[in-house]
């Protein structure tokens, strides 16, 4: 059954167009087939995942010819990693999005592209394919950005969709330098081939490709398309993008700077060495630097976003087994805690209207599911020892402490103290302030019902599990990164 | 919180007819009834030759894209929206890419045991060249559709609709 690595990207697509055609059936029926699809690929996923870990790497040439040619799709545990965080992610979001989310087909259709995009992306052992897959998950995304009703996601879609493909563009500049001189694209192949090719035509390729997945993973002066975007999304897009797009694009940086370059390339080029550590440093300062000083929440998280993504191009940076651990580890735990932060945003705002830091106040009497959650989830994002956020900064940090990066290890620790700023101060309000009396109106509509009108029980419940989540992960860490050892001591090979 | 300010703008409605951009020329009308079969045919034909000259379904798609959209000058894109219907043009599209990937997975069914998209599997001589024509073709089907789509969606814009 290896062709189960190919079903995983081609269920998402059957899925969705299952959802367009339900559409012409009867409007709104997308949410069943969304769910029916990633159930499925919840499955595939799992059932990779057993083989990647248990009896080791999967590799598959589609259609049948020879590696080098043909198109080589390969699931090690990172990959399968991936695949199964996709998976769980975009799942759970659909119980969130079934009450408050785009209720109709195209959405749901669009949402199941994004899904086998980033499954693409993950599962993909070649670069040109890993192109074509990065962009149809940044159309995807694009598309998922302006289904808000409001003119303000269409603004945000229009500037992530040219941010974007400026983005996609430099990557494939990259790929194409990297073809000219060794005349391949498989990625196992191209490492043998690049050593022996024109130093700079492979540090051009080099620089192309890390720009341009920075502008993917949103590194920071790189960023700008990313605040807007998670801001006016719809919540449930939000919680869905920030989790997974800018994860696989970080995945897809990890992968290509160590199976293709290789640690040899980093070792022996300063510069390029010196791009990683300086996107890192600069992104983790300023990115927590900007969340301090924002004043609506989903922005907050969105820059948040920006500082947690260079700690995991720093740890790509660092580039030794404990490091690339932590980014593994602190990639699918910023996934869970950040798309639950923003889900959580979204249950917030549609039981008290409370979508700015001030409106916080005394948020726990008003939604205490909503202050719960964010409270958890703040807390493991901060790194509070058996949350997840913790294992994953952890690793990072001994891993820079192992290589002797004194000057990241500060970073690293410092941006604790940051993330430690913002998610403090909404605690502190959340928890220990009498809610505002200007806040009424919002409050108004719910005040006689006793409970708010929007909010479903399938809300609450994924943004509980997402707090549950980013706690029993934490837990599981250390059992997880024995099997996932091999795999990385592979890449660093 | 659902804010559903239904946009009905009745002063859009009535500046469209300004707008209208169909002249009803004879000229016209004539050369796209001569033209269009010769283009389509010439699309059929790029999308053909894409397994083994240059070619292929995007190209092909989109000059087979042309006839519909000279046929939407000639003869009034509105009529010819009609014509297509909004959920026929949908189902090209689901049957398009559905095609495409059944031809993958059907290379993996028992009977041909092979891999995702391993058209040799199917045993008939030259089966990978036929493969891929097939799938050019539904590619260049693909391309076709969601190129006529974007012209409607473009040309309801016009009039400050929505086509949803």
């Amino acid at each position: 059954m290896s062709d189960l690595v190919a079903l995983a990207v081609a269920v998402p697509i059957f899925g969705s167009l299952a959802a367009l055609v339900a559409g012409l059936v009867r409007s709104e029926s997308g949410w069943p087939v969304a769910v029916v699809a990633c159930v499925a690929q919840v499955a595939i996923a799992a059932r990779l995942a057993a083989t990647a870990f248990g009896d080791g790497t999967i590799t598959y040439v589609v259609g049948g010819f020879e590696a080098p040619y043909g198109i080589e799709l390969l699931v090690d545990g990172l990959a399968a990693t991936m695949l199964g965080l996709i998976a769980v992610v975009s799942l759970g979001v659909l119980a969130y999005a079934r009450r408050a989310g785009p209720r109709s087909n195209p959405f749901y259709a669009v949402y199941l592209l994004l899904v086998a995009g980033l499954t693409g992306m993950s599962v993909t052992a070649d670069l040109f394919n890993m192109y074509v897959f990065l962009e149809i998950t940044g159309l995807a995304a694009y598309a998922l950005v302006a289904s808000g009703d409001r003119g303000r996601s269409a603004v945000a879609a229009l500037k992530y969709l040219l941010v974007g493909t400026v983005g996609a563009s430099l990557f494939l500049l990259g790929v194409g330098y990297a073809y000219i001189d060794t005349g391949t694209l498989n990625m196992a192949d191209l490492a043998t081939k690049l050593g022996d090719a024109d130093p700079t035509l492979v540090h051009a390729a080099f620089a192309f490709i890390v720009v341009g997945l920075f502008i993917k993973v949103a590194v920071f002066p790189l960023h700008t398309w990313q605040p807007d975007a998670y801001a006016g999304a719809p919540d449930s897009v939000a919680a869905l993008v920030s989790a997974l797009v800018s994860t696989v694009a970080a995945y897809a940086l990890l992968r290509v700077v160590y199976t293709v370059f290789g640690v040899g390339f980093l070792a022996n080029n300063e510069l390029a060495h010196a791009i990683l550590v300086g996107g890192a440093t600069v992104s983790i300062v300023a990115g927590s630097l900007l969340a301090v000083s924002q004043s609506e929440v989903k922005r907050m998280l969105a820059y948040s976003s920006v500082s947690q993504f260079g700690l995991v191009v720093a740890a790509i940076a660092i580039g030794n087994v404990t490091a690339l651990m932590g980014a593994v580890v602190h990639l699918v735990g910023h996934a869970i805690m950040k798309g639950g932060l923003f889900l959580t945003a979204g249950l917030v705002a549609t039981e008290t209207g409370a979508r700015r830091v001030e409106e916080f106040d005394g948020l726990v009497r008003r939604s205490p599911v909503g202050a719960g959650a964010f409270g958890v989830l703040a807390v493991a994002m901060v790194g509070v020892p058996p949350t997840v956020g913790f294992a994953g900064k952890w690793y990072i940090a001994v891993g820079a402490a192992e290589s002797g990066s004194w000057a990241l290890l500060a970073v690293i620790v410092g941006s604790t103290l940051l993330t430690l700023a913002y998610f403090a101060r909404l605690v502190e309000r959340m928890f220990f302030r009498e809610p505002s009396d200007d806040l009424e109106p919002a409050i108004e509509a719910v005040a006689d019902g006793g409970e708010a009108p929007g909010a479903s029980l399938g809300m609450r419940a994924t943004v509980v599990a997402a707090a549950v989540a980013a706690v029993a992960l934490g837990l599981a860490v250390f059992g997880y990164s024995q099997h996932l050892q091999p795999t990385i001591e592979v890449l660093l090979s | 919180m659902s804010e559903s300010a239904s946009e009905a703008d009745p002063e859009a409605a009535e500046t469209a007819d300004d707008l209208r951009s169909y002249v009803e020329s004879p000229i016209i009308m004539a050369t796209v009834r001569v033209v269009s079969p010769f283009v389509f045919t010439y699309g059929l034909y790029l999308m053909f030759h894409g397994a083994n000259s240059s070619g292929g379904g995007f190209q092909g798609g989109v000059v087979v894209a042309t006839v519909m959209l000279m046929l939407g000058i000639a003869f009034g894109i509105d009529p010819l929206r009609e014509w297509v219907g909004e959920s026929t043009l949908v189902l090209v599209v689901v049957a398009g890419v559905f095609a495409f990937l059944a031809i993958g997975v059907v290379t993996t069914l028992p009977p041909f045991g092979g891999g995702f998209l391993d058209y040799s599997a199917l045993g008939f001589p030259g089966a990978s060249k036929y493969g891929i024509e097939a799938v050019e073709l539904f590619i260049g089907v693909v391309v076709a559709s969601t190129i006529t789509g974007l012209f409607f969606a473009i040309d309801a814009g016009k009039e400050g609709g929505d086509n949803e």
